[in-house]
């Protein structure tokens, strides 16, 4: 359930919701330059993931939650504050200043994306969206694994509903659909982080209680910690955790 | 792996990449169609300017020289030469039967050593055949019908030995004209001739159409200027001579202006042959009352002489090691040759002794390099095709940046990424240079219909035999330039695709992904 939100201004929360943490960011920094206009997203983020915990990220548009989502999955690195060090522990490994191979394998083998907008590979069919993610994990050792991720590939499909549109492409496909495929595709190489930009964020409402509690059921399945990033109350309300990010920063309870 | 699936998809759902494709069989097939082109036109003048003459040839272009039958018999002995023949060159003038007037080249040759040092007898045209050439579909070759008056087979024998029999029935010498000399025959696209009807001037000052087949019904009256030892022109000399065959030896140059008379034919009108001679001699001026009305006459006994000895190597030789190799034996031998007749024959060192090549190397020259330069050119123009392939990949790596950002959100790293592109650049340059190569091959292998095609539809003659020698157009592709056009037209998609690929590779993964 909801355990209120961690804060920067207060160490001995962060301590204590640590002490199962799987993840945890500290002091996190980050500005976009919009020109020559330099624009603060994040001012020194500190939380802590609980592992197989559900946590929202709640906040306004524009109040850096994606940006942070994206620091926690790799794909952005921090900046370097002006006092202090910015963090990103995920295991006990450090990843601010981890290099750029370590960074693409954790995506690749430790975390999986579900994004708004579905990003699916418009030329490939469902099972090819899934099982590229598969391929980029494996490389040239793909052809050994290629049977078992067929396999994987082909329960996710049934898992999400889709059997009779493996060989759709995503043009073919409803939104809701697309997104189930998101997520087929961020599970096929079994992450133990899932990662959800606004994952309901572009469907209709039954639509998107619908992915959520496939989601739900997911992570309660794989024993999954998952991450979601919203601005919906409702989404928010079933996290074990709520994060309230206000102009860059944690909120206080 | 995912490179392989993506690269697959992208070729046959995008139209961007089957125009960069499109550039690269373009680019590929002009510039193997131009190399095929050009390369064949230098074999085909290496090879068939050989046709009708030695690998190696000893000359004297001025006034001759002695004891010729002594030399070849010397150059016999030597291993590395399998047959001489002497030759005599000169100019003259023919005059046709319909009274048009044609200076000539004139070779006075044995036919019988002469086919032994060159491919005469190939050339023959007038023959006997027992089935049509390629495309002669209606059969209208006349040597597969048989001809009146005469017989294909003696037509053919008579070209052989140079002779023919005369109204009288007795046999004479006669000459053997190239095909395109008497302008009698018209080349038909099968590449055989038909005899036309040729004009023919009447004694009351009229002309009149008349069937005229120049091996069985023609005469020439052929001219010629012998010269003294200084080059001056004696006198002019004319005879009528019959023509025996005409020869086709496929270099238009040589077809329409070289004839051949029997070698004491040349010899006789050229006053090369021995015999007792008054000549001019500078010092008896100082001697006189020799019998003489001029002090500076004086009688000699000249032996008979030829311009030129032909040379055969015993090897292929067409490799120019092999020629200069077989030139040196030939030089070796003359000098013996020459010690022997010391004051007779021209020193060593004076005589003309060259290989084929060297007597064409301005010729072969010129060929080799505009080979080079219309090759150099093509690759310029191919490099549009590098440029081309990096615009296209680069508003394409441009169109898939969402693409890129998913990727890079899976674990795919900036090299794979790269990887991507560059394997994509890699199979546009195998599908657009083989199918390059393919229309090539087409190309080249039809390039004489498809040209008799231009011909005829719209009047564009390219190929001129009177520019490039030949008749017929080279159609020829050879393996190995092939497999260097093709590894060159996989490259330049390669290096067209590099910097798109490096563009793709440094993208920003969270910026890819927000891309709108």
């Amino acid at each position: 359930m909801n355990d209120g939100p961690a804060s920067s201004a207060n160490p001995a929360a962060l301590r204590e919701t640590a002490s199962d943490a799987c993840l945890r960011v500290e002091n996190l920094h980050k500005t976009y330059a919009l020109g020559r206009v330099k624009v603060p997203v994040l001012r020194g983020v500190d939380l802590s993931v609980a592992e197989g915990g559900f946590t929202a990220i709640l906040g306004a548009s524009g109040s850096g939650k994606s940006t942070l989502l994206h620091l926690m999955g790799g794909l952005d690195r921090p900046d370097r504050p002006a006092s202090g060090v910015s963090s990103i522990r995920y295991k006990g490994r450090e990843l601010a200043g981890a290099s750029r191979s370590t960074l693409d394998a954790y995506r690749a083998r430790e975390t999986g994306f579900v994004f708004q907008f579905y990003h699916l590979l418009p030329e490939l069919s469902v099972m090819e969206n899934i099982l590229v993610a598969s391929m980029v994990r494996w490389g040239l050792a793909w052809p050994a694994h290629r049977g078992a991720a067929t396999r994987a590939a082909e329960e996710l499909v049934e898992h999400v509903g889709l059997s009779h549109r493996k060989r759709h492409r995503p043009a073919e496909l409803s939104g809701g659909e697309r997104q189930r495929v998101a997520i087929a595709r961020s599970l096929i190489n079994e992450p133990t982080l899932l990662l959800a930009d606004e994952p309901t964020g572009n469907l209709d409402q039954k639509t998107g209680e619908t992915i959520l509690e496939m989601l739900l059921s997911i992570r309660a399945a794989r024993r999954l910690t998952m991450v979601v990033v919203t601005h919906d109350e409702r989404t928010a309300a079933r996290a074990d955790r709520v994060v309230r990010l206000v102009d860059g920063r944690v909120a206080k309870a | 792996m995912y490179q392989f699936l993506l690269t697959k998809r992208y070729l046959v759902s995008k139209i961007m990449p089957l125009l960069a494709a499109v550039a690269v069989i373009l680019c590929t097939a002009m510039v193997l169609v131009v190399w095929s082109v050009m390369n064949g036109f230098l074999t085909m003048l290496i090879s068939s300017g050989r046709t009708m003459t030695g690998d190696v040839v000893v000359s004297w272009p001025n006034a001759g020289f002695a004891q010729y039958q002594e030399l070849i018999d010397d150059l016999r002995k030597e291993p590395l030469v399998k047959a001489a023949a002497p030759v005599i060159e000169s100019f003259g003038l023919i005059a046709l039967p319909d009274g048009a007037k044609k200076t000539v080249r004139v070779r006075g040759v044995e036919g019988p050593s002469y086919a032994q040092v060159t491919r005469y007898e190939e050339t023959l045209h007038w023959r006997p055949i027992s089935e049509p050439v390629e495309k002669d579909v209606d059969r209208e070759d006349p040597r597969l019908h048989s001809i009146s008056g005469t017989s294909w087979e003696e037509v053919l024998d008579n070209g052989r030995r140079l002779v023919r029999k005369g109204e009288s029935g007795r046999v004479e010498p006669a000459m053997v004209m190239g095909i395109e000399v008497s302008e009698f025959n018209r080349r038909q696209i099968g590449g055989f001739y038909v005899p036309q009807q040729a004009y023919q001037a009447l004694p009351n000052g009229e002309y009149a159409f008349v069937d005229l087949f120049m091996p069985r019904d023609g005469k020439v009256l052929l001219s010629l200027a012998p010269l003294d030892a200084s080059g001056r022109a004696v006198e002019m000399v004319s005879r009528n001579l019959a023509v025996a065959n005409e020869f086709q030896s496929g270099v238009f140059d040589v077809d329409s202006s070289l004839v051949l008379i029997p070698l004491e034919v040349a010899q006789d009108m050229l006053r090369m042959n021995a015999a007792r001679r008054v000549v001019k001699d500078p010092k008896a001026k100082l001697a006189a009352g020799d019998g003489f009305d001029d002090p500076a006459e004086k009688l000699v006994e000249e032996p008979a002489r030829v311009t030129d000895v032909l040379v055969r190597g015993s090897m292929d030789v067409f490799r120019t090691q092999d020629a200069m190799q077989l030139r040196a034996a030939v030089e070796r031998v003359y000098e013996r040759f020459a010690e022997r007749h010391k004051g007779v024959v021209p020193p060593v060192h004076s005589i003309n002794i060259l290989t084929w090549e060297q007597q064409n190397r301005t010729m072969i020259s010129a060929v080799k390099k505009e080979t080079v330069l219309l090759l150099v050119l093509f690759m310029i123009i191919s490099l549009v095709a590098v440029f081309l392939i990096l615009a296209i990949f680069w508003s394409m790596v441009a169109e898939k940046t969402k693409d890129i950002g998913v990727l890079r959100a899976v674990g795919a790293s900036s090299a794979g990424v790269a990887g991507l592109w560059v394997s994509y650049g890699l199979a546009i340059g195998i599908v657009g240079s083989s199918l390059g190569l393919c229309l090539a091959w087409t190309i080249v292998a039809n390039i004489n219909p498809i040209h008799e095609w231009l011909g005829r539809a719209m009047g564009i003659v390219i190929w001129d035999p009177r520019i490039y020698y030949f008749v017929t157009i080279p159609n020829k592709v050879e393996p190995d330039k092939a497999v260097i056009v093709f590894v060159a037209g996989v490259l330049s998609s390669t290096i067209g695709a590099l910097v798109p690929a490096a563009r793709a590779a440094l993208m920003h993964p969270v910026k890819a992904l927000r891309f709108e």
